[in-house]
């Protein structure tokens, strides 16, 4: 490597030096906040403050005690949870049929329909927040969990629906003629020909929306609001900054609980993960 | 908004999908009209289509508080945005946010990219670092910036021994703006890298081991040859970055500065959830929102325009 590097002109020795300490600086900004907020989450103010890369004197928990106390994360996990797992089966409930009848449809119709779908990231959902509240308050249902289980499937349509027609396109028709012929029926042809195949877009499709529904933050805030009953671990987490006298160690604790369970699932899945964030943008 | 705004690239490269790989055909009514697709399509009308529709109505409207009628008012939101300060200086810091950081993020997505696809010692621990900034919500990334970012925290802790004295990043009008713009591309450069590393990753071995043996290196094969290979699907993570960064922008100001010091750190996006959730102008928010939407489209024609395939 050295000695190809140095028979190269000036410009592209610097290139390939630039690109490479480039990626690895950037590797270790990655890192670094990760290592901090960690040790921090073990230490006081005072040792956070005085040797905030030093590793802490004791591994004591009771940071995380605190935080999970004072901001009352235990519920705000289960309450992200529900509302998570809610939300992603009715996604799929919605996105499942759409998507097999959309790719089945020959006619002008069913290309209409999908590209409605396919221009919905057009749709800056953020700015019509406050229309949202209203639909929430229109519907009975403002400062309530159920609000958001109905809204956050709307929001991820577009793409689960992109993604799993693209998935149901390659299914040969003979497959599904096969089983017309057999007396099937529309909703059992999509249930015993087409789920079975579409398992790795489903998956995909399931593990990009956990992101983004465990995530969410602006929609919960304001859609369920700060009620410890009802609110979700990514509204509870800021709560535990304080304008005046922010507990770091908590802060950060804090913080390193709610990232667990995304964690826990990226190293389990972590290939199908890679592969779901990946197809967000390269399936076109 | 993830979701939505990763259906990007799908859209923008396949504009109008295909219908059946067999052509249009005689079919029954069943399946010339897509009926199960009726839920969705209903479902996505009411919770996203139905308020966006409302915004622009909104915007149109003179409604200064939850509890007050709304009347119409032609374009007087419009002329009161245009004559506020608040809002010329949100387009500014908008404009400082995405002319400064959407080309720093893309370059140095791509030139990471480049790395990481010449698969070097390492390139492994790379691409699975490279995926962390995409899985942490944007609470938990403000609030490891907040720690980060106070006074007596880790960059004022790395600094001192340097001579600096304590800088409020987050509190100092000269360096807010910047510090929530050195968020987003904490964030955004490794997400975009894995996407245009994926793109790369198709880039014939062959042809490029041949340009090597022509005595090409690094930076030309980057620039020469990559870049122009991958420039439209770069064009789409750069359209997908765009939108992020002007929509989301609002949640990491919220959470780590509240649009201050002054407004000094007002961007867009921030300034309609203030104007309807702190200051219930609601006429006002909408009509940004309206502009915040105009502006969008437009710029995801520029980047269309200068980032298309030239092949």
């Amino acid at each position: 490597m050295a000695q190809r590097i140095a028979a190269l002109p000036l410009r592209d020795r610097i290139g390939s030096i630039t690109s490479g300490t480039l990626a690895w600086i950037y590797a270790a900004l990655l890192l670094v906040p990760f290592y901090y907020f960690i040790v921090s989450s073990f230490k006081t103010n005072e040792q956070i403050f005085e040797s905030p890369l030093a590793l802490p004197a004791t591994w004591d928990l009771s940071n995380f005690a605190t935080a999970i106390q004072q901001a009352e994360l235990g519920l705000a996990v289960a309450n992200s949870a529900l509302t998570t797992v809610a939300a992603l089966v009715l996604t799929l409930l919605l996105a499942l049929p759409a998507s097999f009848a959309l790719a089945r449809a020959t006619g002008r119709a069913g290309k209409i329909v999908e590209s409605v779908f396919a221009l919905g990231f057009l749709i800056p959902s953020f700015a019509a927040l406050f229309p949202t509240f209203l639909l929430a308050a229109a519907l009975g249902l403002f400062h309530t969990r159920t609000f958001v289980v109905f809204l956050l499937p709307a929001t991820a349509l577009p793409l689960s629906i992109v993604i799993l027609t693209s998935f149901m396109r390659t299914i040969p028709r003979e497959l599904e003629e096969a089983a017309s012929m057999d007396g099937a029926s529309s909703l059992q042809v999509l249930r015993q020909v087409y789920l079975p195949i579409c398992i790795p877009g489903i998956a995909t499709v399931l593990l990009l929306n956990f992101l983004s529904f465990w995530n969410a933050y602006l929609y919960p805030l304001i859609l369920i609001g700060p009620d410890t009953a009802q609110r979700t671990i990514q509204v509870a987490l800021p709560t535990l900054k304080v304008d005046a006298g922010t507990d770091y160690g908590v802060l950060m604790a804090g913080t390193l609980f709610t990232l667990l369970p995304v964690y826990l699932v990226y190293t389990v899945l972590q290939r199908q993960m890679q592969r779901a964030l990946l197809s967000g943008a390269v399936k076109g | 908004m993830t979701a939505l705004v990763e259906a990007g690239p799908d859209a923008a490269v396949r504009p109008a999908l295909p219908g059946g790989p067999a052509g249009p055909r005689r079919g029954s009514l069943r399946d010339r009209f897509p009926g199960l697709a009726l839920p969705a399509l209903v479902w996505y009308a009411v919770f996203m289509i139905g308020p966006v529709v409302a915004m622009f109505v909104i915007a149109f409207l003179s409604w200064p508080g939850m509890l007050e009628t709304p009347e119409p008012t032609g374009l007087g939101n419009f002329a009161r945005v245009f004559a506020d300060e608040t809002f010329w200086a949100a387009v500014a810091n908008s404009a400082i946010q995405i002319v400064v950081g959407l080309p720093v993020m893309i370059v140095l997505a791509f030139l990471l990219a480049f790395y990481v696809v010449q698969k070097p010692r390492g390139h492994r621990v790379l691409r699975y670092l490279l995926f962390i900034p995409a899985l942490i919500s944007a609470p938990a990334t403000a609030m490891v910036f907040y720690a980060m970012l106070n006074p007596d925290g880790l960059v004022n802790g790395v600094l001192r021994p340097l001579g600096s004295e304590g800088t409020a990043w987050l509190a100092d009008p000269g360096t807010a703006l910047g510090a929530i713009i050195a968020v987003e591309l904490w964030s955004g450069i490794g997400y975009s890298a894995v996407l245009i590393a994926s793109r790369l990753d198709g880039v014939d071995v062959e042809i490029v081991q041949a340009a090597r043996i022509d005595g090409a290196g690094d930076w030309r094969l980057a620039w020469r040859m990559y870049w122009p290979i991958a420039r439209d699907f770069i064009g789409v993570v750069a359209m997908l970055q765009f939108l992020s960064m002007l929509f989301n922008s609002a949640q990491s100001v919220l959470l780590l500065t509240q649009g201050g010091p002054g407004t000094s750190t007002t961007t867009l996006a921030y300034l309609i959830y203030q104007k309807a959730f702190v200051e219930a102008d609601l006429g006002y928010s909408q009509a940004v929102g309206v502009i915040l939407f105009v502006i969008g489209l437009l710029g995801m024609g520029t980047i269309h325009r200068l980032l298309r395939a030239t092949h």
